[in-house]
């Protein structure tokens, strides 16, 4: 992949600006928006929980009141005999879609590497539109309910729905560079949060007109997104003749006079002899393999840490409000809006630490102090006092210091080790990576949710802080001889430049 | 689905299944009957087995029925067909009992006769006049169970409002912009518009980054 040095991107930060073109810019948009919508259509139906619910069951009164009438109206549906037990299936319902989800993840992101991003995403995006109009608005038009045939489509839809992720952070990893990447990808990782609210506002304004046309409304953008990235998105920067980023532009860091030596980043070990397919030229890479890319440094250990940090996180998203209107008795409308300065923390705590980590150019040391933070954060919370705008405040630190690394291992890191030096001239292996981290993720996440729910049982909310503490802890212990090499290296490259001058 | 289902069929209902109860007793209408007097009181009406039919509305309206003398036990399964009939009398029956809900959806009858030993159903707090004349009890003017004084008004659901389903009898249907199963629904999606707007936004945005991204690309 050599290119002349003229094409080469510049490092840091004044690559970022001086590269940035029109490209760039709809690249961003186009791929954060292509997220968003897929995480609009989860929401979507969190948000519609309640009128499904009602849709299911018959109308429940005391056993002294006589029966509603006409029958028709109030009590023709007995797909579920009462609130209670609907619930309990729309819950069966998440976990089925986060274990498919996490399933689906490690395949797709194999798939993306091997077929056109492009196409994997649009068709991901348009195919998983059609399920969810399958879901929620067609049984209901044909008055179709079934709780196996709902089982099925949200299995198919979790698969569907992980195409997205592997390839839209593919697509952002070819076409901004590790320089500016934690600052480019913390902004972009809003993305979900963005989704969340886009969700909410269009099922909000639809909702009345009955929960298919909630689900109608966003299957409907979400395909109409998938048109719109199959006409439009550039995979990487040589579609369109912009020269390629290098495997993290090491080379180019090594033609600025002022940097000597800040090359290989994440791959001074001395497994140096195990480079993948280093010889391999061809001007179409070839894709990196499941277990190359399970081998290539980090990948596992990140992994790992990111499935006992996205267990929290994703226990936050989920359990925040029932926590806030179970513990405080606030109202489950105000708990869910106050759950939304968690999402704001995130944001915030996932920019400024990509910021941080891009001028210190390692990740590691950044995500452990914050998960450091984070314990002591989750601490205080536990302990939060009943009053809203201290609550807020506290899970909006809270956010930053989980949100944020949780973010930045998701997406940047993902990006980093995809594009690592390793991967040279098979740099295929950013969609692969990325569908592994973010599916262990998920499995731990999926699994959280069950224990989370087990802990507050039959324990009581403190231990499932304890437990969220401890899931933190491990998170720091995984990460932890990532922390090691990468200040060895810092030192290293210290010395070096001492030695240059 | 179901109810539209039915409001679909009513009208088919009034003339073909009103007929077959016209029909389940052998004898003609009585001549001095309830239902013969009312009948003959009403100018346009026509007389049909046991039934008094309004001529000339559409779709034609069952008014009266008269099933005396009929050896009746039970209440004949094609009785619910009858719901539109303002007056019906089931005197000299051997009937037993008038089971809950069988004059379900009677809501303009305001005159019923039954054999002495049956009250009126719903009680007599359903009518406005309950009289007896010999084996016969006359039930009289339905009341609104809806809105009766002595009891607290009928709980219906949110979006629902009370009315009258016959005699002691009420029912909870939408408020007016409210619809479909148990009124969750309110007013029409805008299908066209959404589609509309959603349409022409896909077509100009999937043009607009054609023509700017990937009209140059090369294949990958």
């Amino acid at each position: 992949m050599a290119l002349p040095g003229s094409l080469r991107r510049q490092p840091a930060g004044r690559g970022l600006v001086s590269h940035c073109t029109h490209h760039h810019i709809v690249v961003f948009l186009l791929t954060f928006f292509s997220y968003s919508l897929l995480h609009a259509s989860r929401k979507t139906f969190s948000n519609v929980k309640v009128s499904i619910s009602r849709q299911w069951t018959p109308s429940c009164l005391n056993t002294t009141a006589p029966e509603l009438r006409p029958y028709e109206l109030w009590s023709s549906n007995h797909l579920f005999p009462n609130a209670e037990e609907a619930t309990l299936f729309l819950g069966t319902l998440d976990t089925v879609f986060l274990f498919s989800y996490a399933v689906g993840l490690f395949v797709s992101g194999i798939v993306g590497d091997r077929l056109n991003l492009r196409w994997v995403l649009s068709f991901g995006m348009c195919s998983s539109a059609l399920v969810v109009f399958f879901f929620g608005t067609l049984t209901e038009w044909l008055h179709f309910y079934n709780k196996w045939f709902y089982c099925c489509l949200w299995v198919v839809n979790g698969l569907l729905q992980s195409t997205g992720w592997p390839c839209v952070v593919a697509v952002m990893g070819n076409w901004f560079g590790k320089a500016g990447r934690g600052f480019v990808f913390g902004l972009w990782s809003a993305c979900a949060s963005v989704g969340n609210i886009l969700g909410a506002f269009l099922a909000s304004c639809v909702l009345k007109y009955g929960y298919e046309y909630a689900f109608l409304v966003t299957a409907s953008v979400q395909f109409a997104g998938g048109v719109i990235v199959f006409f439009g998105l550039l995979t990487s920067p040589k579609e369109v003749g912009l020269p390629e980023l290098g495997a993290d532009e090491d080379g180019s860091v090594e033609e600025d006079a002022n940097r000597p030596l800040m090359s290989n980043d994440d791959a001074d070990d001395d497994d140096r002899n195990y480079s993948i397919q280093a010889t391999d030229t061809d001007s179409q890479p070839k894709a990196i393999g499941f277990f190359q890319a399970c081998c290539l440094p980090g990948v596992v250990l990140y992994s790992l840490a990111y499935a006992c940090l996205k267990l929290v996180n994703y226990s936050f998203f989920f359990w925040l409000p029932f926590y806030l209107s179970n513990n405080f008795g606030w109202k489950e409308a105000e708990a869910d809006q106050l759950s939304i300065w968690y999402d704001v923390g995130g944001i915030i705590g996932g920019t400024i630490q990509g910021l941080i980590s891009d001028v210190l150019q390692k990740r590691a040391p950044v995500l452990a102090i914050s998960l450091l933070f984070a314990v002591g954060s989750l601490f205080g919370y536990s302990r939060s006092p009943n009053s809203k705008p201290i609550n807020a405040v506290i899970m909006a630190i809270t956010g930053f210091f989980i949100g944020g690394p949780s973010n930045m291992i998701s997406s940047a890191i993902s990006a980093d080790l995809g594009r690592q030096d390793l991967v040279k001239g098979s740099s295929e292996a950013l969609a692969t990576v990325t569908g592994i981290v973010d599916g262990t993720g998920s499995i731990g996440a999926a699994v959280g949710q069950y224990l989370v729910s087990l802990i507050q049982e039959n324990l009581g909310w403190m231990w499932v802080f304890y437990f969220f503490i401890l899931m933190t802890s491990s998170t720091i212990l995984f990460i932890s001889p990532l922390i090691v090499r990468e200040m060895r290296l810092l030192l290293h490259e210290r010395r070096l430049r001492v030695l240059a001058e | 689905m179901g109810a539209f289902l039915i409001i679909l069929l009513l009208p088919l209902a009034c003339t073909v299944g009103g007929a077959a109860v016209c029909r389940s007793c052998p004898e003609p209408l009585r001549n001095g009957s309830v239902v013969a007097q009312y009948c003959a009181s009403r100018p346009g009406t026509e007389r049909e087995g046991r039934c008094c039919w309004e001529r000339g509305t559409h779709p034609e309206r069952l008014l009266g029925l008269d099933l005396s003398n009929c050896s009746l036990q039970n209440l004949p399964p094609g009785l619910a067909e009858a719901f539109s009939v303002a007056v019906l009398d089931l005197t000299e029956n051997p009937l037993m009992t008038l089971p809950n809900g069988s004059f379900l959806g009677f809501t303009l009858l305001q005159l019923l006769a039954v054999p002495l030993p049956l009250g009126c159903p719903g009680g007599n707090n359903a009518w406005e006049k309950v009289t007896t004349s010999g084996s016969t009890q006359l039930c009289q003017g339905q009341r609104n169970s809806c809105n009766s004084s002595g009891e607290p008004a009928w709980p219906c659901p949110e979006n629902a409002a009370c009315a009258p389903d016959g005699p002691g009898l009420v029912q909870c249907l939408c408020n007016s912009p409210f619809h479909g199963y148990k009124c969750l629904r309110e007013g029409a999606f805008p299908g066209l518009l959404f589609c509309g707007v959603l349409g022409a936004t896909t077509l100009s945005l999937a043009f607009l980054l054609w023509g700017t991204q990937r009209r140059k690309a090369k294949a990958p």
